[in-house]
């Protein structure tokens, strides 16, 4: 089975998002169009708050995820996604997998899978 | 062969007439029960009902056929009861078989606090003329065996309410033995007769337009399901409405045995065996509201889910056939019945998803109501005008399943 | 290779379905009825493996199956149970083109659907894949050998074909009947029919006698056919002696499917687009073997004044069984025709097309998750009875209600509330935002300074409650009941946007942990956690308790000294034990929900959704306290200020029992009379062990403008009291 983890993040709610920098060795993901989930955190913002000063940053671990082969996730994805993950990589989706929000980061040979933490154990349970 | 077959209802289809002292504006359940009672209790006939479709083709026909009273509060349990024993001798009064059958309802909790919502409800019910009872699980084992208690492991089953005189009948032969019981008596029944318009002399409501011409009346009466909302504009009034799709469907018919209505208050489901023998299954509304009556597979993946998780043998029943229909629903989930602001112009609507229960009590008070000007006490807090007055009828237990 | 059939095993050929095997073995799976092979009757029906209702011809042989007939009289019984067959799973398949059906014309529009590049499958129900309806999407949902298959495709091309037209005369329902095609498939598979007479256009290939006239009747024996009888244009009769009698009537549409997708991308081709012969609707015999309706009962349905197709339909029930009108439709339409010189539509075309059992239909279906707090599993350590309360597992009690209650009063004790909902309000305009939200003056709320209040929907009725802290000029954060969150984190971002203000929200319910502690050592506690300085009655700071960076909030809802400390999800379970831990020796214990509606009852706090309605106003409530109708604007402001001027109905009111036993409470949603008049119902209810005595929330109405001073609860009487029933002064939780 397996075992999702709290992925620790950096999360930004801000109307200045669009022209931020973020260092190389992160996972930035755009879940809306005023909120960043970046992955590990990072330390430095100010390419977001020099621009808004009334941005959101916080230190997030709310979610929980799992890094599953490209095989496997294909699987998961025909058993359990009832939208279409279009075939270009990397990209970024989001929608209901196994009737629960789940979150993707899909590259060539693998898929992070991403779900609020408090969901966890049913989405384990779910994807068998 | 079949014994299921009608073959004593006989309908007469007079050319319409230019003028009634009543048009009744849709010929589903209600409006056809308010013809009867009107002339059945009232002796008056010269009454026209007006069908866009065919009789009893809209929610009348696509409901699922639950009877039941245990409501949540005392108006609506009141009310529901008094329509649940108009149903118990409606086959006697009108001759007619409606393959009307006693089962009781079982409402199952999964929680504590479920549970004690169960209780309150048993409590509010006996107490205001409805036949409910609070049963622990082992009780309700006795009542539906097939029921698995763990709820597949997933939602136990820790008690439920149990609402004894809750009955199923046939929608169409119920619809059909009013509309006859009204014909017989004179009243005229137009199929394929849309209402396009009200004729209105300033506040006053004097007759309708419709696709075949106008009908003068002088009182006319909207028992329109789904689309409400446009009868009433037309007759300048906003009605708090809105309407939502809710589905249904029915496995193959097999040999009976399976007794009570199941109904689950967390799975929001329901289950019933029709006389027939099919599993009629149905769940809450839609959540968006639309006119829409195409049917779902969401709905049908679900509810059939659902449904198996309590009754695990319904696992290997086949489906036949799932539809939809279109529900009004009103804030407060209580119906809306009585005057309007606009003279003239009776409406019974709000029906929601528990519609086909209230047939006949809906039509007698609504019938009486016609006939002598007043509104009955039963149905009063039922008025239209409770929204702006704030004395809303909020009946939760009666929101989300049929 | 041997299939058993009522018992008996029968042998069958590689390739076989059931039906065939079972016709190469001289069975016949039912009593009669001419056969189709082609799924469209309902003449092969049998009880496969245990599931009834299985067409015979659409099910290939495999060793081992078990068929049993349906009883001739009646329906097949409700299985016992079936939670030992397996689960069937669900596929999903995206694409752009789905053609249904792989006939010449399938197959044509799988390939010109290739050759334009596009992403194409087929469906080919020879192959065991039947679609079973055309949702929106258009989603197209199959089953298969393996499973259930939801397919996502952009166009739909239905190929089905057209069925063949069943025979109606009396006789129909005799053995030995087959249409031209399934006499075809048949000798194809090396059956021999015996002496065969063909009625209508003759099956391809096979000797046949050629019957003239116009059929009449099937004669026959034993439930087998014997003649074809035929009538000459001169009325005469012309007998043809046979074995097996073939008919070929001409053929309908299947035509279901396309006309479920109306308004769908979905088009069909061949012959599933032709146009319908119509037979002549004979003067007897059975024209629904489902549900066993004749051609004299539809005579009579039409006398008894059911005239339109759909009344026919419901009276007679022809169409509402296993075939769903595959064999009526073409009799029903022309007996209406005949009848009423209007050709009237075929029924609301409704899936299911192909029938399937619960079990497949629900693959891929979940129930609504249930969410975990990052304490979930401390509490089933702990021994805690798990509840979903709101969308989470909370803990209703850890085993000993009291001893949980007594911990708050007397000692301390903590609560895991990190269900409820928080969020960050920031921006410019989030003064301006919160000010029209909510009823209270948000500006006079200062720094680091907490208020409850509650939200109205636009009719003025409260739908959830919290609290506003202030952090800064251009932040705040908000609480929300924790069944509420969702609802009001869209309450919030809709108006955000509809008033088009500059503002950015979080909703951070799942980043933050909230442990309650609660009781008059809490700030004992504390103190060995590592906090000397906790803020004042409704003031919140930043601080390390046990370890953990904490937000500190100070309010209570159990009536004693209390600390909301929210901090990071992930430290909740360092934060939980240690409290734990340090709190040991100040008789600490958690406590559950259970113990909670307990304690807030006691102090008078109203629960939103069991203490309020649909329709409560803030006066019925009698919380006008937190309501500033001298401000400008708020939600609900106007409402409120006209229901205000209707004289009051109801009101949520306090009540204590008179005399009753230790222990005692009466049931929450019960029944209050007034001199025997209903007067209202009860809310909540709790014995009270601090105060000795019960004590009750309830609505109560107005009895001639006054609400009554004593009302009778479950027979006993109850006096209406001031709320709070305990610590009146507060002075326990302002300590």
């Amino acid at each position: 089975m397996p075992e999702l983890n709290r992925l620790p993040a950096t999360r930004i709610v801000s109307t200045a998002l669009d022209g931020a920098v973020w260092p190389e060795n992160r996972l930035v993901l755009r879940t809306a169009a005023d909120e960043l989930l970046i992955i590990p955190p990072v330390a430095d913002v100010s390419s977001v708050t020099s621009h808004d000063p009334y941005a959101i940053v916080v230190e997030d671990a709310s979610y929980a995820g799992v890094w599953l082969g490209a095989d496997e996730a294909a699987a998961i994805l025909r058993r359990h996604c009832e939208w279409r993950v279009t075939a270009q990589r990397p990209q970024f989706a989001q929608g209901a997998i196994a009737g629960i929000a789940t979150k993707l980061w899909l590259e060539a040979d693998r898929v992070l899978f991403v779900v609020p933490a408090p969901y966890a154990v049913e989405f384990e349970e779910r994807i068998v | 062969m079949n014994e299921f077959q009608e073959k004593l209802v006989h309908f007469t289809w007079p050319e319409p007439k230019k003028s009634y002292d009543v048009v009744i504006v849709g010929g589903g359940g209600h409006g056809l029960a308010a013809a009867y009672y009107l002339a059945t209790r009232h002796g008056i006939t010269n009454v026209a009902v007006l069908e866009r479709n065919y009789i009893g083709g809209g929610n009348s026909g696509r409901n699922t056929t639950i009877i039941r009273a245990n409501y949540g509060i005392p108006e609506a349990v009141r009310f529901y009861q008094h329509s649940l024993e108009l149903y118990q001798t409606l086959e006697a009064e009108t001759g007619r078989w409606i393959m009307h059958q006693e089962k009781g309802i079982l409402w199952m909790a999964h929680s504590e606090i479920g549970m004690q919502q169960q209780k309150a409800r048993a409590a509010i019910n006996r107490a205001f003329g409805a036949k409910t009872e609070f049963l622990t699980p082992e009780e309700i084992l006795k009542v539906c065996p097939e029921i698995d208690l763990t709820g597949g492991g997933v939602w136990p089953v820790v008690g439920g309410s149990y609402n004894t005189e809750a009955a199923t009948a046939r929608h169409d032969r119920v619809n059909w033995a009013l509309a006859e019981g009204a014909m017989m008596r004179g009243v005229h029944v137009h199929q394929k007769t849309a209402v396009t318009g009200l004729l209105m002399e300033g506040n006053r409501v004097t007759g309708v337009q419709t696709d075949k011409g106008p009908i003068s009346a002088g009182i006319v009466m909207s028992a329109v399901g789904g689309h409400v909302t446009s009868l009433a504009a037309m007759a300048g009034l906003r009605l708090p409405i809105r309407t939502h799709p809710l589905q249904a469907f029915v496995t193959n018919h097999y040999a009976r045995t399976f007794h009570p209505i199941v109904a689950s208050t967390n799975l929001l489901f329901y289950v019933s065996q029709t006389a027939r023998g099919e599993m009629l299954m149905g769940a809450e509304i839609d959540p968006q509201p639309s006119y829409n009556y195409r049917s779902d597979h969401h709905f049908l993946q679900s509810c059939a889910f659902r449904a198996t998780t309590l009754l695990p043998f319904l696992r290997d029943l086949r489906v036949l056939r799932q539809w939809t229909g279109v529900c009004d629903m009103s804030p407060d989930y209580s119906p809306i019945m009585g005057k309007t602001s606009v003279d003239g112009f009776y409406i019974t609507t709000g029906w929601g998803t528990w519609g086909f229960k209230a047939i006949p009590a809906s039509g007698e008070q609504m019938a009486q109501l016609i006939a002598t000007g007043e509104t009955p006490e039963m149905i009063a807090p039922f008025a239209l005008s409770r929204f702006a007055e704030d004395r809303l009828m909020a009946d939760r237990g009666s929101a989300g399943t049929h | 290779m041997r299939v058993i059939v009522d018992q008996k095993p029968i042998p069958f050929a590689p390739g076989d379905s059931l039906l065939v095997a079972m016709l190469r073995a001289g069975e016949h799976p039912t009593e009669g009825g001419c056969l189709c092979l082609g799924g469209d009757c309902p003449n092969c029906l049998a009880t496969v493996d245990g599931i009834s209702y299985v067409r015979t011809c659409q099910v290939a042989a495999k060793p081992g199956m078990v068929v049993e007939r349906h009883p001739a009289d009646g329906y097949p019984l409700l299985p016992d149970d079936s939670r030992h067959r397996a689960e069937v799973h669900a596929h999903n398949h995206h694409c752009d083109v789905v053609v249904i059906g792989q006939g010449e014309s399938g197959r044509a529009a799988l390939a010109e659907a290739e050759a334009a590049g596009k992403q194409a499958i087929g469906l080919d129900v020879a192959n065991g894949q039947e679609a079973i309806g055309i949702y929106s999407g258009p989603l197209v949902v199959a089953r298969t050998a393996a499973g259930m298959l939801h397919i996502h495709a952009a166009e739909v091309v239905v190929a089905t074909g057209a069925a063949e037209i069943q025979p109606v005369v009396p006789g129909s329902e005799l053995a030995g009947l087959f249409t031209s095609r399934a006499a075809e498939q048949l000798t194809a598979a090396g059956l021999d029919l015996g002496r065969v007479v063909a009625v209508g256009t003759p099956p391809a290939g096979i000797e046949c006698e050629l019957a003239s006239g116009d059929l009449l009747r099937f004669e026959g024996e034993g439930g087998r056919v014997t003649a074809v009888i035929t009538q000459s244009a001169d009325g005469s009769e012309n007998r043809y002696p046979c074995q097996t009698a073939v008919v070929g009537l001409g053929l309908y549409p299947r035509d279901a499917l396309t006309r479920m997708g109306h308004q769908l991308p979905v088009r069909a081709v061949g012959d599933a687009t032709r146009e319908a012969d119509l037979p002549t609707c004979p003067g007897e015999g059975i024209i629904c073997p489902c549900s066993g309706v004749s051609v004299a009962d539809l005579e009579r349905i039409w006398e008894q004044g059911f005239q339109e197709m759909e009344l026919v339909k419901r009276a007679t029930l022809a169409g509402t069984g296993t075939c769903q009108g595959g064999v009526c439709t073409p009799y029903l339409r022309s007996f209406l025709l005949a009848k009423g010189k209007t050709l009237q539509p075929a029924f609301t075309a409704r899936p299911v097309n192909r029938q399937l059992t619960l079990g497949e239909i629900a693959a891929g279906a979940h129930h609504h998750p249930t969410a975990r707090t990052a304490l979930d599993g401390e509490h089933r350590r702990l021994g805690a009875k798990m509840e979903r309360s709101g969308g989470w597992w909370r803990p209703w009690n850890y085993g000993d209600v009291w001893a949980e209650y007594w911990a708050v009063r007397e000692a301390v004790s903590i609560m895991d509330v990190s269900t409820l909902g928080k969020m960050i309000v920031s921006g410019p305009d989030v003064l301006e935002l919160l000010e029209r939200l909510y009823p209270t003056k948000v500006s006079t709320i200062k720094n680091g300074r907490s208020r409850y209040v509650l939200l109205l929907d636009e009719r003025g009725y409260v739908f959830d409650d919290g609290m506003i802290c202030k952090d800064s000029d251009t932040q705040y954060t908000l609480t929300f009941t924790s069944g509420g969150s969702s609802h009001a984190e869209m309450w919030v971002r809709d108006w955000a946007e509809s008033w088009g203000l500059d503002v950015r929200i979080l909703l951070q319910t799942q980043r933050l942990g909230a442990i309650n502690v609660t009781g008059p050592l809490a700030n004992e506690l504390l103190a060995r956690a590592g906090l000397d300085n906790p803020p004042p009655y409704l003031g919140h700071i930043e601080a390390t308790v046990a370890g953990v960076p904490c937000r500190i909030f100070r309010l209570s809802f159990t009536g004693e000294l209390s600390y909301e400390l929210h901090h990071p999800v992930e430290q909740s379970v360092t934060l939980w034990r240690g409290l734990l831990e340090l709190g040991q020796e100040l008789g600490i214990r958690p406590h559950g929900l259970e113990t909670l509606l307990k304690l807030r009852l006691e102090k008078g706090h109203i629960i939103v959704g069991q203490d309020t309605d649909m329709d409560s106003t803030p006066r019925r409530l009698h919380h006008e306290w937190a309501i500033k109708l001298d401000k400008e604007f708020f939600i609900g402001r106007q409402a409120v200020l006209r229901t205000n001027k209707i004289p009051l109905d109801k009101q949520l009111v306090g009540l204590e029992m008179v005399g009753q036993p230790a222990g005692y409470a009466p049931l929450e949603g019960g029944v209050i009379w007034h001199q025997g008049n209903y007067a209202g119902i009860v809310t909540s209810a709790t014995y009270s062990p601090a105060l000795g005595k019960t004590v009750l929330l309830g609505w109560l109405y107005l009895q001639n403008g006054e609400l009554p001073t004593e009302v009778e609860i479950e027979g006993k009487t109850a006096r209406r009291v001031e709320v709070p029933f305990y610590d009146k002064e507060a002075s326990r939780a302002r300590a």
